[in-house]
């Protein structure tokens, strides 16, 4: 793997922040090494249950349906929430070590914070394997039957709320402690992980919201949880953004680290960008909701004019990174936009991860943005198409995000190199294949009305013929970006494990040495191009979708509930 | 610093102010969204009086 | 220390005004919308332009837009009006036939309707023959009521005939736990959700004849699968 250094270094070269995951302590690197651990097993064992159901929907496996709907409840629990936070978890403490270059504070408070999501990971797994299918989302009208799953179910969910709370406290304590900057204030990367750190511990409290009265209800010591669905709704908001915030935040560090450059907008502007995550969380929570009976059509309207704003943050932010990127390949000579793209870094495994992370997630913009008005939800919700879109964020942005992240950091905790980066560069880019073929199907199916959550798509002969190839593209692509993930998952993993020198030695970071000159003043035009095809792109799925709702040979009228 | 303490403040505002606007607002039988968007906007709340601390500790 | 930042003479692309206006460029969605009358501010509505483009996905017969158009209707009044709506139309071969010209149901429903019950799927006895062929008409363009009931793991009615160009009312229960009443339209579907024991409603017209799937499209248990009904559009 090479490292990437393109410009004048001065004999002090200044740290970028990943460049500081060397400076972590013995003690801190273990722990890192813990959840790191941890959330690739959640994540390999939530590949497989994935290829499982990728199998089961495309016709492939057929099992019994109770099986089906117990594997699609562990894709979700082991993939959506203990990968995701623990991976989260695991994030946010690393780069908050990096911020302060010495000892994690409250490291007493991480170590329980981690020993409760590892409780909380069994628990739920156990559950889920052994009670009826209540999904991930542990639905306790599913579970009347069989209180104890959903007591399990949530039981675990809560202990994993608690641990990464735990784990948000100590990162917090941790970038309070850092050296400050000139103006005494923190870095902008700093006050990222702070906001980020907080918004964690609300949805800690969302997740008490949402999962503590279906345990009191489970456990015989309270009544139904009848606003579980409300309440769920309000835990799924904050989930959505969230590992959109981590993406961002790992972005803004890698790309400091890739290329050497700070970005051109200044600490400052950065800060605020990040503040706005938060700003923008509550007004755009309604869309999840528009298909519920009941809800009125005022709140509706508002709905969708409000989730209009819901990528302003992700979109500054991926304005700025792409812009640090682009400059540094300006500052690498002459040449047209390919010339340029080649100067990136896509020989280290993080820049490759990173550069499709960007690319889908403006793919999944696209899509995503049908399903916030509120006239087309009847068309796509509780469809394929849901799938269909969110995968290209949860596994495309998010996941090769974090990917992006430990393929700098494992080196640095376990004191090993990286495992066959070559072949880690690649992965990536298959695994974008294999969610564009995953993608398209899912969102071509979605379009015909297939539903989400049935493993038997058949209706004894009367669903449309045209229904089946499009979910043996969800297979085959479904397979295919898992199995290029679980290459890189094991990578990762491999690496992990400490080398011979073990702990007490820390390997380098691959990253560009930061530029202690000004670069000349260039132009980032990538950026605003992107911006201007992902509308386009936006404006082509809308209209397409308010055509096919438009030539349905029904009308209807009215989502009203008594 | 200080901005980092107005950015964390705004935000405990608008969190307060959604969370003031379901309880008030009829028709909006939503009471887990008071209570979601109330405390969160007391740990920004308490994230603000942190980062205030820390100012006045420096200096 | 920090990385060092670039000088402070930028290019337009990289000040902070142009890189935060291009971050709102998914606002710009809007102009879809209004463009298809699906905008929520009021002076597009106002415009009247939109006739060009066809009504919105969901446009409401007047008078009957979905919420506070009825008075509040409880499980037990839904299952008691959905009794009384199968003894009348259905056939002695179990299926539902609701022709375009029928009663307005409460005609009916008040007397002689069965009693309500909470049992699923049980179905009456069917009458004689049908009432509908001898109902009276109804107010042109007045929809017609349509009493759905979705349970573990049916609906009932589970074949419903009904007619082209009529609108109907349909009142749908889920009472055990959530469902989904889904209408399959061949290229595309119409997606329903109900919630347990909330009486959902919906004004529906079918445009052409054909053969609808109807299916449950949230999970709501192991034969969730199974869970289907059909509408014959004649």
């Amino acid at each position: 793997m090479s490292t990437t250094s393109t410009t004048m270094t001065s004999p002090r070269a200044p740290q970028t922040p990943l460049s500081r995951f060397a400076t972590l302590q013995t003690a801190d690197r273990l722990l890192c090494g813990v959840l790191i651990a941890l959330s690739l097993f959640a994540l390999a064992l939530g590949i497989a249950y994935g290829v499982a159901m990728a199998l089961v929907r495309s016709g492939l496996l057929a099992p019994a349906p109770d099986t089906g709907y117990r594997v699609l409840t562990l894709h979700g629990t082991t993939a959506f929430f203990y990968w995701l936070y623990t991976a989260q978890a695991a994030t946010v403490l690393l780069l908050a070590a990096a911020e302060k270059k010495g000892a994690l504070a409250l490291r007493g408070l991480a170590w329980a914070g981690t020993a409760l999501i590892a409780a909380g990971f069994v628990l739920s797994e156990l559950a889920a394997i052994a009670g009826p299918p209540l999904l991930y989302e542990a639905n306790p009208e599913l579970g009347t039957d069989d209180p104890r799953t959903v007591a399990g179910m949530t039981g675990g969910y809560l202990l994993l709320a608690a641990g990464f709370a735990l784990i948000a406290l100590s990162s917090i304590a941790t970038v309070l402690a850092t050296r400050r900057q000139a103006d005494g204030g923190l870095s902008a990367l700093g006050f990222g992980l702070l906001a980020w750190a907080g918004f964690l511990i609300v949805s800690a409290v969302a997740a008490v919201n949402a999962f503590l009265p279906g345990l009191l209800w489970a456990s015989g010591f309270g009544a139904f949880p009848h606003a579980a669905t409300t309440d769920w709704h309000i835990l799924f908001h904050n989930l959505h953004y969230l590992p959109l915030m981590a993406t961002v935040l790992v972005w803004y560090a890698l790309a400091q680290d890739l290329t050497g450059i700070s970005p051109a907008t200044g600490t400052a502007f950065s800060k605020i960008v990040f503040a706005s995550y938060l700003v923008f969380v509550p007004p755009t929570s309604l869309y999840h909701m528009f298909l519920e009976p009941g809800l009125p059509e005022s709140v509706r309207v508002a709905g969708s004019l409000l989730s209009l704003f819901v990528s302003v943050p992700t979109l500054i932010a991926f304005l700025i990174v792409v812009a640090s990127l682009e400059i540094h390949t300006r500052a690498g000579g002459e040449g047209g936009m390919r010339a340029r793209l080649r100067r990136l870094p896509w020989d280290n495994p993080a820049m490759a991860n990173m550069g499709v992370a960007i690319l889908t997630m403006l793919i999944g913009l696209a899509f995503a943005f049908v399903l916030i008005q509120e006239k087309l939800a009847p068309l796509l919700s509780d469809t394929m198409f849901v799938p269909g879109y969110f995968h290209f964020f949860a596994v495309g942005t998010v996941t090769q995000s974090f990917i992006a992240m430990l393929a700098m950091a494992v080196p640095a905790v376990s004191g090993r190199p990286l495992w066959r980066p070559r072949l880690l560069c690649v992965m990536p880019w298959i695994v974008l294949a294999g969610l564009l073929l995953f993608g398209a199907g899912g969102l071509g199916a979605g379009l015909m009305g297939v539903p989400r959550r049935v493993v038997d798509i058949g209706y004894g002969g009367e669903a449309p013929a045209i229904w089946r190839p499009f979910m043996a593209m969800v297979g085959i692509g479904g397979v295919l970006f898992a199995s290029a993930l679980a290459v890189s998952v094991f990578g990762v993993l491999r690496s992990l494990v400490p080398g011979r020198r073990g702990l007490a030695a820390a390997a380098e970071p691959h990253v560009a040495a930061a530029r202690s000159a000004a670069a000349p003043a260039a132009a980032a035009w990538t950026g605003p191009l992107a911006v201007v095809l992902l509308v386009a792109a936006m404006y082509g799925a809308t209209i397409g979708a308010f055509e096919l709702m438009q030539s349905l040979p029904v009308t209807a009228a009215g989502g009203g509930a008594h | 610093m200080k901005l980092e303490i107005v950015l964390m403040l705004a935000v405990a505002a608008i969190w307060l102010a959604l969370a003031l606007v379901y309880a008030l607002v009829p028709g909006l039988d939503m009471p887990g969204y008071i209570r979601v968007w109330g405390i969160g906007a007391l740990v920004f709340l308490a994230l603000a009086a942190v980062l205030y601390r820390a100012r006045r500790n420096q200096t | 220390m920090e990385p060092t930042q670039l000088e402070s003479k930028q290019h337009l692309t990289t000040r902070r005004g142009f890189i935060a206006a291009f971050g709102f460029g998914g606002v710009a969605l809007y102009g879809a919308w209004a463009a298809y009358g699906a905008s929520p501010l009021p002076f597009t509505h106002a415009s009247g332009g939109h006739a060009a483009h066809g009504t919105a996905p969901a446009k409401a017969p007047a008078g009957h837009s979905g919420h506070g158009a009825d008075p509040l209707m409880t499980p037990d009044e839904f299952l008691r009006r959905h009794e009384a709506f199968l003894a009348r139309f259905r056939t002695p071969d179990g299926r539902v036939v609701v022709p375009a010209a029928a009663a307005p149901e409460d005609a009916h429903a008040d007397h002689g309707a069965p009693q309500p019950h909470a049992t699923h799927g049980t179905p009456t006895p069917p009458p004689a023959q049908s009432h509908a062929e001898h109902a009276p008409q109804p107010a042109d363009g007045e929809p017609l009521d349509i009493y759905l009931h979705a349970f573990r793991f049916g609906f009932t009615p589970d074949e419903m005939h009904l007619r082209a160009g009529q609108p109907y009312r349909f009142r749908m229960l889920a009472s055990d736990v959530s469902h989904g009443a889904s209408l399959q339209l061949g290229h595309a579907s119409r997606i329903v959700r109900l919630r347990a024991n909330v009486v959902s409603e919906q004004t529906i017209t079918f445009h052409r004849p054909g053969r609808v799937l109807v299916y449950c499209t949230v999970f709501c248990g192991p034969a969730h699968d199974a869970m289907s009904g059909r509408i014959v559009v004649a």
